[in-house]
């Protein structure tokens, strides 16, 4: 029997609600709203109250995929990211930088958000960054 | 007597409880903790809080996992009038349930009193204007026409973004379908949802079960006065059934079949 309360931020937008996660025997149950948050003040909204739906759904990948024939496969990071890399190469070299578009996201850090920008900027040479916020 | 803290350590290890509901000090916020046997250490960091959760809902929750454990729960009236009705409603097992009652009325006669409900938020001038005050009496309320009293609750129902948060942070709301997710009663996709009848749907599903913990309330990110709403509805079950929810482990009139009623089925 292993319950706690886990106290994290919501990520679903940028206005970082405070949230507490219920968790029962190791699985994520509940979210409920930080009471004493400064931002949200013990409310949230519909997306806030399922947060954890989205940590136990099914269709959350847990490893990377590449298409080949049609058909999704499971594969290393390091090959992944290899083709990944290979890939946006040959791209930007046969169209230009400005062919590449990066869309960063309101589920990730800050921090993380900071380096998709500096990647676009400095390692693919485009300006085109957007955030699916804006959807 | 023993203070909170030694009574919780002393169940915990005289086996009375095995595990133990109550709130702890985390980086200045008061939040919900579960005390056990190993973790003991832990409740140097105990707080009473004035800020509440709904523990139960958490032990109703606890004990669906692990109905044979033993559960200890700091209680305020409030938490105290959601456990009559979860027993009565066969969603705890009152014999698993230990509670330690804490100050929450204000009276000359405590030191203190602990309830985030003490510090009742002023309601702005345009809402008082058009809307409903959040902190009026049923009396004062009734005072108004029927036309305007109609007109201010539409203003209030129609702010609602359907976060079901009133449903979710309920402590006896425990259906497994709920009324609010049937697509024959609320067309789904709408913001804000059917108005009235979304709030009126859950109202209705109040009565004989609201404890008036004004929780909802708290929790509502449009400050609908969902207190004061389901107090009318109760307010209505004391008057035809003399039936004050929770105050005892009375059976709710809800609960009870009555005589078999016979009607004639008509053709549509």
């Amino acid at each position: 029997m292993d319950c706690r309360i886990v106290p994290s931020v919501c990520s679903y937008c940028g206005t970082g609600c405070g949230v507490l996660f219920v968790v029962m025997d190791g699985n994520i149950v509940g979210t409920l709203p930080l009471k004493s948050h400064p931002v949200n003040e013990g409310k949230l909204c519909i997306k806030g109250w399922n947060l954890h739906e989205y940590i136990i759904s099914e269709k959350r990948l847990k490893s990377p995929l590449i298409k080949t024939d049609g058909v999704f496969k499971e594969v290393s990071w390091d090959e992944a990211l290899k083709r990944a890399a290979s890939r946006l190469k040959d791209i930007i070299e046969k169209y230009g930088p400005d062919s590449v578009g990066v869309l960063a996201s309101a589920k990730i850090t800050n921090e993380e958000n900071y380096l998709i920008q500096k990647f676009a900027r400095a390692a693919i040479g485009t300006n085109n960054v957007d955030h699916c916020a804006r959807l | 007597m023993l203070s909170v803290k030694e009574q919780v350590r002393k169940w915990l290890e005289d086996g009375k409880i095995d595990i133990f509901i109550g709130y702890r000090e985390f980086e200045g916020h008061p939040i919900p903790y579960f005390f056990t046997r190993e973790n003991v250490e832990e409740l140097d960091s105990f707080v009473e809080s004035g800020l509440r959760y709904p523990l139960e809902k958490l032990a109703t929750r606890l004990s669906k996992l692990h109905p044979e454990k033993k559960i200890g729960l700091l209680a305020r009236d409030c938490n105290q009038r959601a456990l009559n009705v979860l027993y009565i409603w066969n969603q705890l097992n009152p014999e698993n349930i230990k509670t330690i009652i804490l100050n929450c009325c204000p009276s000359s006669l405590k030191d203190r009193a602990d309830c985030s409900y003490l510090k009742r938020q002023e309601v702005g001038t345009y809402k008082k204007e058009v809307g409903i005050d959040n902190n009026i009496s049923i009396e004062e309320l009734k005072k108004r026409e029927v036309d305007d009293r109609w007109n201010r609750w539409i203003y209030e129902f129609q702010k609602c973004i359907k976060c079901y948060g009133c449903r979710e942070i309920c402590p006896v709301c425990f259906c497994k379908e709920c009324s609010l997710e049937d697509p024959e009663l609320i067309s789904p996709g709408n913001i804000p949802p059917e108005v009235p009848i979304f709030h009126l749907v859950r109202a209705v599903h109040m009565a004989g079960r609201c404890i008036d913990c004004g929780l909802c309330e708290e929790v509502c990110p449009m400050d609908i006065p969902l207190r004061l709403l389901y107090r009318m509805i109760n307010d209505i079950v004391i008057k035809l059934f003399d039936y004050k929810t929770g105050v005892s482990m009375e059976q709710s009139p809800f609960n009870i079949l009555g005589e078999e009623v016979k009607l004639e089925p008509k053709s549509l």
